[in-house]
């Protein structure tokens, strides 16, 4: 037993921290330490410097031009890119449906989709969730019905995260549904610009336009657009979810918010608030700092039985769980720290423009649409409840 | 980065396991606690043997040279069979402060007998205003020509009426809160002057309370220098808070697994009461707790080897987490097994009470989070 | 005296198997695995037959794949003396075990074969007798108490309702019931020493067996959920729900 890095891996650290000095672009890395929102732009910049460094396929096989990287690399460039505040890579095409394509798709659809997936040149969207298809998504009631080489598709997909910038949304549509509901789902992908498909947007409690719902009106999607089997497509689905554990829990970005707050800390002190001698405030960072501890120890456990080539164990279902509760922790410390200034709605302050001076501190300014946003981490990716569904069923066997 | 373990160590595990599960189910268990000395002197010889007590001795001494990982393993078996054998005082706690603090000769002729089963010892380093940190110690040693005379209370000596020696701080210089002055006594518990109150704990071990009341003893019965003891002790008790970190998680698990098993046989409302979602999220929470716990033990075991300051926190930070999350799998395991689950006959309450007087060891959970609050606050 | 010993990896016999969704058989992920416990007796018996100073070698073997070697340090923790693995990666049925025992023996040349009667896993309860068969050797299955004499061993095997003392001409084989002894626990210094003891990896082909299997496991099923108990009232009752709903009386 031991986390020691090896002197190759300290050696991958120093190339990852010289790229993060060198490469990572100006302006994004200045929207970022100023807490102002990321355009559909400074995303593609900045997974285009990905790209160029080689390192945009993190867990891509070689041959589709992916990292290779081990566990502990990955690992490692989590936490660098967390320190170096670079945002997070937008995982629908990289990371969700990449997978899908280069396990299940054909050689056709893998040279048709993959390079410009590597390469942020097609923005992609995940169309799972429907209005009446939530927790219970092999519900999922969007249509889609054979006609000679089409598919005719029609339904709605609700909760499309960044579907307004999206020039392609992969689907779980439903092409059968004779049988057990599970087994009637395909896997489709549909372009955006297909006539037909249009986009309103849901406006979420923070005052941000981040998720959508998307309308298929009888959208005509070519038949050589499906994955794999016609009626596989919840076991695709499922597969994936169960093999993209790492990271999941966003440990490295919880350890670098912890970091921040306690320069926040120290700021406050500087402007005369002693937080230090907030007994309740004090016993909840240190709290948060040793569950944080823990959690970071449960991931490395986790990324280093799947390098050992063994499946996951038992603790890597309590990742998505204990990361999203995490940041909900740390978001409620920011919020206390602001204190008054956590009341300004101003989004002014963190929308791209702005030079102004900041209503209180700067930090203020986001931490309660931060907090109200981050609710969601507890209710996408399969809710906190139903996580636990699966940890009583799976693990524990009840 | 790896986290298995090594073959050593899982074959270690494999007769650790072995042991509890074939010589020491709970009844048994229950009789050696019940018995006049509390333990089974047969199983101490049987350790001695199985080279269990030489685990964390350095090899000059006749020792296997285990580290903190290694003691982890066993410790964490141990948990699962509630051992009564005063393993954790003698070994974990004597012998590693001798080994940490005594000269060599002191070394060599000590831990040979501990590896040998012939030996036991009990750490009365605790006082009443002084569970965990030292340098609060309030027993004096004053030097009177080559000799030393002590005065003062020792609190709940795990291990005391059993050890052959017992193993004393006391302070000979500077003042009640300083970290030097510190200086260990190896004092027979049969001298003149030393009152032992023994009781039995709440969790089914053997304590006493330590009077010393003008205790004189020889000057060669300081181990190593004197006024030096404390650095020594903090880290002794560092990596005693790692060993009852496994061994908590050596009960969680094992409350884990009864409890889920219990509600998967319990009939209520014509069906077994697993299927009700609020025991299964409940049992997902312990579950959680109990890994978490234990990722804080590996984390704790590698750490608290490397020694220094960050030692002393990052044992505060495993202290807290097995605190909290022996809590919570504490109590629901009694929770979920019902009125069964506070009956004297069945193992669960007494897991329970296990894991309730390990918090209370060596510093409580808000003891320790105040002292990582101290930390930070001082930067 | 030169003993050979058999040992199987099981699932360790503490574990709750799960049948695997497709029921193709036993889920083994992140599993426990241990050696078969009639195994361990095996072992056991040859080191107190070393002990005692009737035998001066025991050496273990185990067909399997190469985490197979956990089982055989583990032996030799024990005290066994050094260690022969056949390294294979195929599910072997027990015919292809007992013909690889069977090559090992021959270039052994063994006194006294001790095997497990059983693994716990698949319950087969036949390699010991295809082995005798194949290296023309007398065998005892059950042995619950065993006495090496001049040129024989006397073997009392469990039977139904009963003992039996059997002598056997040496040498010869034995299989391993569970009260021929008690194993011990493995101690630090001897899993240490066991690091350091020779450990032979061979392959089927090495020995020139074919072990391709003309057995197919077409479904495993976990057995059916015990119900719940119920509180008869009197002796009258028993009888009569024994024969009236049980039916087994
Ligand atoms: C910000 C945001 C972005 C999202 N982005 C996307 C996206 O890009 N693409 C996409 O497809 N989807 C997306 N989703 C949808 C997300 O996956 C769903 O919200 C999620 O699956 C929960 O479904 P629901 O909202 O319908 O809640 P419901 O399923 O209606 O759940 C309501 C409550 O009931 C609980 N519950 C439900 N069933 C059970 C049960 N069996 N046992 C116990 N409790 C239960 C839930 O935990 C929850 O607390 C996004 C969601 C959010 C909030
Ligand atoms: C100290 C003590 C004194 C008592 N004194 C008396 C007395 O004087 N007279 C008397 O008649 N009784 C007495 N009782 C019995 C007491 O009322 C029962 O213990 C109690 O009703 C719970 O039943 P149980 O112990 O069988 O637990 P169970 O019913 O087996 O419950 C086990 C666990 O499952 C949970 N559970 C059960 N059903 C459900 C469900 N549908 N949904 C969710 N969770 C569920 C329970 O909350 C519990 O956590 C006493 C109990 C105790 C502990």
């Amino acid at each position: 037993m031991n986390v020691d890095f090896t002197n190759e891996e300290l050696a991958f650290r120093e190339e990852v921290r010289e790229f993060f000095k060198h490469k990572f672009p100006a302006a994004v890395k200045d929207k970022q330490e100023k807490g102002i929102y990321l355009t559909k732009n400074d995303h593609i910049v900045w997974q285009k410097a990905l790209y160029d460094q080689g390192w945009a396929g993190i867990n891509w096989p070689v041959e589709h031009g992916g990292t290779g990287w081990s566990a502990t690399q990955k690992y490692i460039f989590a936490t660098e890119a967390a320190e170096a505040k670079s945002p997070r890579i937008i995982p629908f095409g990289l990371a969700m449906v990449a997978p899908v394509i280069y396990t299940y798709g054909s050689e056709e659809q893998k040279a048709r989709f993959l390079p410009d997936i590597l390469a942020t040149n097609v923005w992609w969207c995940q169309g799972y969730s429907e209005p009446n298809a939530g927790s219970d998504l092999a519900s999922v009631k969007t249509k889609a019905v054979r006609d000679g080489d089409s598919y005719i598709v029609s339904g709605t997909k609700t909760w499309t995260t960044l579907g307004q910038h999206a020039d392609w949304i992969f689907c779980l549509v439903r092409t059968d549904d004779s049988g057990r509901k599970q087994q009637g789902i395909s896997f489709l992908l549909i372009d955006m610009k297909t006539p037909g498909v249009s986009v309103t947007p849901i406006i979420t409690i923070d005052g941000t336009h981040e998720v959508n719902e998307v309308h298929f009106d009888d959208v005509r999607v070519p038949a050589n657009n499906l994955i794999g089997e016609e009626g596989k497509g919840w076991t695709y689905a499922k597969v994936l979810l169960t093999h993209e554990r790492t990271g999941i829990a966003r440990v490295a970005e919880s350890k670098a918010r912890l970091n921040s707050i306690k320069k926040m800390i120290d700021e406050a002190a500087a402007r005369g608030e002693d937080l230090n001698s907030n007994a309740v405030f004090m016993a909840r960072l240190l709290e948060i700092e040793v569950e944080l501890k823990a959690l970071e120890y449960t991931e490395l456990r986790v990324l280093s039985s799947v390098s050992t080539g063994k499946a996951p164990g038992p603790e890597s279902s309590i990742l998505k769980i204990k990361g999203s509760e995490m940041i909900q922790m740390l978001d409620e410390l920011v919020l206390e720290i602001a204190g008054i200034y956590a009341l300004p709605f101003v989004p002014e302050q963190y929308t791209e423009g702005f030079d102004g001076e900041s209503i209180g501190p700067l930090f203020a300014a986001k931490a309660a649409p931060t907090y109200y946003n981050d609710r969601k981490v507890s209710i996408y990716g399969g809710t906190n409840e139903i996580q636990k569904n699966i940890i009583a069923k799976q693990v524990l066997g009840l | 980065m790896d986290f298995s373990l090594n073959d050593i160590q899982q074959m270690m595990q494999d007769s650790a396991a072995k042991f509890i599960q074939n010589d020491y189910d709970f009844e048994t268990r229950r009789g050696l606690s019940n018995s006049p000395a509390g333990y089974s002197e047969d199983n101490w010889k049987l350790f001695a043997e199985l080279g269990w007590l030489a685990l964390p001795i350095k090899e000059p001494y006749g020792g296997l040279d285990g580290d903190l990982v290694d003691t982890m393993v066993l410790q964490q078996e141990f948990g699962k069979g509630l051992l009564v054998e005063p393993y954790y005082a003698t070994v974990l706690l004597g012998a590693n402060l001798i080994q940490k603090q005594a000269n060599d000769a002191q070394k060599l002729e000590l831990l040979e007998q501990v590896v040998a089963g012939e030996l036991k010892l009990a750490l009365a380093h605790s006082e009443a205003q002084a569970a965990f940190d030292v340098s609060q110690t309030k027993t004096r040693a004053e030097k009177q020509g080559d000799q030393y005379v002590l005065n003062g209370h020792k609190a709940v000596v795990l291990g005391a009426e059993s050890a052959d020696y017992l193993l004393v701080p006391a302070r000979t210089s500077g003042a009640v809160g300083d970290a030097e002055g510190i200086t260990l006594f190896l004092i027979d518990p049969k001298s003149a002057g030393v009152q032992l109150r023994g009781y039995a704990t709440n969790d089914g071990l053997r304590a006493a309370d330590v009077g010393l009341t003008e205790v004189t003893v020889p000057a060669s019965s300081i181990l190593g220098q004197a006024d030096s003891a404390a650095p020594a002790i903090e880290l002794v008790l560092n990596e005693a808070i790692v060993a009852l970190g496994a061994e908590a998680v050596g009960i969680m698990e094992k409350l884990l697994a009864a409890t889920s098993e219990y509600i998967k046989t319990r009939q209520q409302f014509d069906q077994p009461i697993s299927r009700f979602q609020v025991l299964q999220h409940r049992l997902a929470d312990m579950f959680m707790e109990t890994e978490q716990a234990k990722s804080m033990v590996y984390f704790a075991a590698m750490e608290v080897a490397k020694g220094g300051p960050e030692a002393s926190r990052v044992a505060s930070m495993l202290k807290v987490k097995i605190g909290s999350a022996g809590r919570l799998v504490g109590q629901q395991a009694v929770q979920l097994h019902g009125g069964m689950g506070i009956t004297d006959e069945l193992d669960v309450g007494h897991f329970f009470k296990r894991l309730t007087c390990i918090n209370n060891q060596l510093g409580s959970r808000d003891y320790h989070l105040q002292s990582l609050i101290n930390k930070a606050a001082a930067g | 005296m030169k003993v050979l010993v058999a040992v199987k990896r099981v699932i360790d016999y503490n574990i709750k198997v799960r049948v695997k969704s497709d029921q193709s058989g036993v889920d083994l992920t992140n599993v426990k695995m241990a050696m078969n416990p009639f195994c361990e007796i095996a072992v056991e018996e040859a080191v107190r037959l070393k002990e005692k100073g009737v035998a001066d070698e025991v050496i273990v073997v185990s067909i399997g794949p190469k985490v197979a070697q956990e089982q055989i340090r583990t032996a030799m923790a024990l005290g066994a003396d050094r260690g022969i693995l056949v390294e294979t990666d195929e599910p072997l049925e027990s015919l292809a075990i007992a013909k690889l025992l069977a090559k090992v023996v021959e270039v052994e040349q063994p006194d006294l074969v001790i095997l497990g009667k059983q693994s716990i896993d698949a319950d087969n309860n036949q390699t010991g007798q295809m082995l005798g068969t194949l290296a023309g050797m007398s065998q005892g299955t059950f042995a619950s108490e065993i006495n090496v004499g001049e040129n024989c061993v006397e073997v009392t095997r469990e039977i139904d309702g009963g003992l039996q003392t059997l002598s056997l001409n040496l040498p010869a084989i034995i299989t391993t019931d569970l009260r021929l002894n008690e194993p011990r626990y493995a101690s630090l210094p001897n899993i240490m020493k066991a690091k350091r003891k020779p450990l032979d990896v061979k392959t089927p082909a090495d020995f020139g067996v074919n072990v391709i299997s003309g057995l197919k496991t077409l479904l495993v099923e976990s057995p059916q959920e015990r119900s719940a108990g119920v509180l008869v009232g009197s002796v009258g009752e028993l009888v009569e729900k024994l024969k009236n709903e049980a039916k087994v009386i």
